[in-house]
Formats: structure tokens, C-alpha cells, sequence
């Protein structure tokens, strides 16, 4: 890993990297461990290969695969978050602490990126050439709305994969890796519910920051539907867990819009490609 | 429950996260004064399932599968009783929104501790831990700096101890509802500070410059959350 190159790429698109950095005591040699963590032992596989694979293939098998898929949805979301903070139809709109968790968001985004690419080495899939986001800047609120609805689904993306990464041995420790990115993205997805549940995004105060029922709230609703298959992969609004059914089954009743945010469910790989293909051309 | 109170400059040290030196020091210091009470306490457990071995007043967690979900019963037998007592008894001037979601927040924290209460004993009668007291003497529940506080100390707490225990497991069952909760407590950590400070939702305290959130070991959560148990907690065998 080139320390800095990475630093000098992330200054080009974070002119406050270098601040961020040294603020953390820890931050250089956070980087030298999970470089180690990270260094993949697996044997670089064709880049087209993994390419379509991490496109449609439902069963991702190695963590090859499962990382260029991640590194798929990441780049697909920094482009989001970076044509937003570059729109001009947002510019008015988008100011003050509203821009700045933008950024933050942003930089996170890029951040997974470039340690997925890191991770990967030679089997890191090519970048498509362009996001086109189409309608999504053309106001605050959609804007707002893509943002919930790729940030939800990222969460269910990496939720998918967790089995996977354990069952192909989890080398390195993957497997801790992706769930240190999946929690930071489900922080990401209750900023962005947040927001637009507050007055400035149109006081939408039916959303809460978390995931109740299988609502979509403008966002496309697939994005909340059960995967594929559907025992494995339920929609939002399931109410059981590890075979209980838990508005009655555990010892209380509980109300089955508190039961389905209590937990957020994973989403298939094929299913996440699909949705994502349905809103981005990439 | 009684709202115990405390004001002055422990809150100011309360706030820091929990797993600094300062915390490790009154992890010790709590351990022993509350040695006395525990042993008491437990001595009048029904049901109880305590391994002989280990020193009367302490609560194992036990090994395997089942101890990575005994770690979680633990603290979601924390949360959900905290949030039980911010709802029971609001801080000064909480907002209408703020307590429809803390509301929230403390049905989600109890489906939780109901959830592993009811699958662990399916899965294990023998081997679930008792309930457990909690102590949260520290925290001065009419004040809403102090709850706020706490609650994110919890939540990001929560998040650390599921994303360090997530390589613990075993069964891909286990492994994928962690991941089921492990996001929500992300969410309830997320809104608890973006009501603290706006905007610090993933703050550099808690996501590193790779993006990462926080992963701890079992024992860095412990130290971190035995102060708020009466029952002294050994987790030494958890995933093992």
C-alpha cells in the first residue's frame, strides 16, 4: 500500500484530508494494520471475471467477489454523494450542517473505496466509466431521497454478504473489516433519515432513523422488498427471528411496526444489482 | 427504580469514552465495592445455573456460540433497562419528537433482551445467564446532557462490542442476526448523537480515517460496561 499516493488521490477530492488525518493520533498506524488485515492471500482472479460476477451472479462464493461487489456499491455512492456536493441545483439548498455531513459522508464513501481497492489489488474490478444519476439532483428532497435509499440499501447489501465472507474461510479477518463499513453505512442511512425528517428536507416526519415496516417513503420500494430467496433474504417488515415470531413469542407483545425496526434484514446480491441498475445507468 | 442523581464535574468525565485508562481504574475500583452486594444478590437467585468454579458474585458468560450470545443478552439487558428508565422518568425539557423516539429506541432495546432471553433458553436452558442489575448511579436522569450522553456511550459501545464479536462466531445463524441488530444499534447511536451535536453522527471519535467504525474486543466492552452492572460479568471464555 502506497500511503501516499492515497493521501495525495484523497486531497484531490478532500482538500481536508490532511487536517482529518492528523487529528487522529492513530490514523497512520491504523492504516499500516488494516493494510495487514486487508492483504488478501487469495489468488487474483480474471478482473472481467470478477466484474460480471460482482454485476449479477447471485451466490458470490469467494471474497473476491463479495469485495468487488462492495467496492462496486461504494464507488456507486461516492459518485452519488460527490455529483450532489458539485450540483449547482443543490447548491442553495444543501449549506451549513446539512453540507458538511454531506462531506463527512462523501469522504467515508471514499475512504471504502480506496481501502477495498487496496484490499483487492490486482483483482479490483475497473471503475464503470460514469454514474449517471439522471433526476436525483434536481431537488433537496430527491436528492435526499436517493441518498436514503442507496444508504439503506448498502446496509442490506453488506448484511447479505456477512455468511458469505464466514463460509469462504474470512481471510484476514474480513468479515470484521465489512462489518466495521456496514455499521458506519447504517450511521450514514439514519443521518440521511434524519435530514429528512427535519423541516429543512420538507418535515417528512413519518421517517424515522431507522427502518420501520417495509416503507419506502419515496424511495423505491424494492428496496425494502424481500430478496431472493425470500426465507433467507426477508422484506422489512418481518416480524420473525431465528424461527420466533417476536410480537408474541418472547415473553411480551410487541407491536409489529417496533418489531421490524428492532431489526434490519440482509438483501441478496442480485436483488441490491437490480435496484441500483433501476435508479443509476453505470 | 429509584432516579439516582449526580451532578458536578463525573459527568464531564462520564462523557469521555469508556474505554480510556480513567474508565479501566473505576472498572476496578466498582468491582470491588460492589463485591459485597453482588454476592448477596446472587445468593438469592432462583434458577441459578452459576458454574461452581467460577468466584461467588460474578456472572460467566460461558463459551462458544452461546457465551458470544450471552455477551449480547448482557448488554442488551443494559440498554433496554436504561432506556426503560429514560422513558419512565424524562430528562427536563425533553421534546415531544425526542421522547416518540426514545420510546422507540427502548421497544427496540427490550425486543432485543427478549429476543436472546427466549433463544438462548431454546437453544441452551443451562447456560443463560440470570438478569442483571444494573447501576446507573453515574447518571442523572432528569438531565438531558447526561442521558444523551450515556445513551451514546451505550450505542456506540454496542456497535464496537457486535462488530469485535462478529469473527467469534460460529453458526451462520447467530452470525447473520448480530448483523440484524448490529445496524439498528448504528441507527439509535447515529440519531443519539445527531441530537447531541448535529452533524456527528459518524464522528472522527468513532470512524476512523478508513471509514471504519469501531470493533473491541470482549474485554475492552466489559471493562467498558461493568461499571453499569451490579454483577460482576467474566467474559474470558466468550467464542471460545
Amino acid at each position: 500500500m502506497n500511503l501516499f499516493k492515497i493521501i495525495s488521490e484523497l486531497e484531490k477530492v478532500d482538500p481536508e484530508v490532511m487536517d482529518r488525518l492528523t487529528h487522529r493520533r492513530s490514523a497512520l498506524s491504523a492504516l499500516g494494520d488494516i493494510s495487514k488485515k486487508m492483504a488478501l492471500a487469495a489468488a487474483p482472479i480474471a478482473i472481467g471475471s470478477a466484474f460480471n460476477k460482482a454485476m449479477g451472479q447471485n451466490n458470490l462464493t469467494s471474497v473476491n467477489d463479495v469485495l468487488n461487489y462492495a467496492l462496486l456499491l461504494e464507488r456507486l455512492e461516492y459518485a452519488f454523494y460527490d455529483q450532489a456536493l458539485k450540483a449547482t441545483t443543490l447548491t442553495a439548498p444543501l449549506t451549513g450542517v446539512a453540507r458538511t455531513a454531506i462531506e463527512t459522508i462523501r469522504a467515508h464513501e471514499l475512504a471504502h473505496v480506496t481501502l477495498l481497492t487496496s484490499a483487492l489489488g490486482s483483482a479490483a474490478a475497473p471503475a464503470p466509466a460514469n454514474f449517471n444519476f439522471g433526476t436525483a439532483f434536481a431537488t433537496y428532497q430527491s436528492f435526499l431521497t436517493f441518498a436514503q435509499a442507496f444508504e439503506d440499501l448498502g446496509v442490506r447489501a453488506y448484511k447479505g454478504q456477512a455468511t458469505t465472507i464466514k463460509t469462504a474461510g474470512n481471510p484476514n479477518n474480513v468479515l470484521q473489516t465489512a462489518l466495521q463499513i456496514h455499521s458506519v453505512e447504517a450511521r450514514h442511512a439514519a443521518h440521511i433519515r434524519y435530514m429528512r425528517r427535519g423541516a429543512t428536507a420538507g418535515n417528512q416526519t413519518t421517517i424515522m432513523p431507522w427502518i420501520v415496516n417495509a416503507e419506502a417513503n419515496g424511495a423505491p420500494a424494492p428496496v425494502y422488498g424481500a430478496g431472493n430467496p425470500a426465507a433467507t433474504f426477508p422484506a422489512e417488515n418481518n416480524i420473525m427471528q431465528g424461527g420466533l415470531t417476536l410480537t408474541t413469542g418472547i415473553g411480551a407483545t410487541y407491536d409489529p411496526a417496533d418489531v421490524s425496526a428492532a431489526f434490519d434484514e440482509g438483501l441478496d446480491n442480485t436483488t441490491v444489482t437490480n435496484i441500483a441498475r433501476s435508479t443509476v445507468t453505470f | 427504580m429509584s432516579n439516582i442523581t449526580q451532578k458536578g464535574s463525573d459527568e464531564a468525565e462520564f462523557a469521555k469514552p469508556l474505554y480510556t485508562p480513567i474508565k479501566r481504574r473505576s472498572f476496578f475500583m466498582y468491582a470491588g465495592a460492589t463485591a459485597g452486594a453482588t454476592a448477596l444478590l446472587l445468593s438469592g437467585c432462583d434458577d441459578d445455573d452459576e458454574n461452581v468454579t467460577t468466584p461467588t458474585g460474578t456472572v460467566s458468560l460461558g463459551s462458544g456460540d452461546v457465551g458470544v450470545l450471552n455477551y449480547a443478552y448482557a448488554l442488551e439487558q443494559l440498554e433496554a433497562a436504561f432506556y426503560a428508565q429514560v422513558i419512565a422518568t424524562p430528562y427536563t425539557g425533553i421534546s415531544a419528537d425526542e421522547r416518540m423516539a426514545l420510546t422507540a429506541i427502548a421497544k427496540h432495546e427490550a425486543i432485543h433482551r427478549d429476543f436472546f432471553k427466549t433463544a438462548i433458553t431454546a437453544a441452551a436452558a443451562n447456560q443463560i445467564i440470570p438478569g442483571l442489575n444494573p447501576d446507573f448511579s453515574r447518571v442523572n436522569f432528569s438531565s438531558r446532557d447526561s442521558v444523551l450522553t450515556t445513551a451514546r456511550t451505550f450505542e456506540d459501545l454496542g456497535v464496537a462490542a457486535y462488530n469485535g464479536a462478529g469473527s467469534l462466531i460460529k453458526n451462520n445463524d447467530y452470525l447473520l442476526i448480530a448483523g440484524k441488530i448490529v445496524s439498528v444499534e448504528a441507527r439509535h447511536a447515529a440519531y443519539i448523537r445527531d441530537l447531541i451535536t448535529p452533524g456527528s453522527f459518524s464522528g472522527n471519535d468513532v470512524v476512523n480515517a478508513q471509514g471504519l467504525d469501531q470493533a473491541l474486543s470482549v474485554t475492552q466492552v466489559l471493562t467498558a460496561a461493568q461499571p453499569f452492572i451490579k454483577e460482576r460479568i467474566n467474559g474470558d471464555n466468550v467464542g471460545k
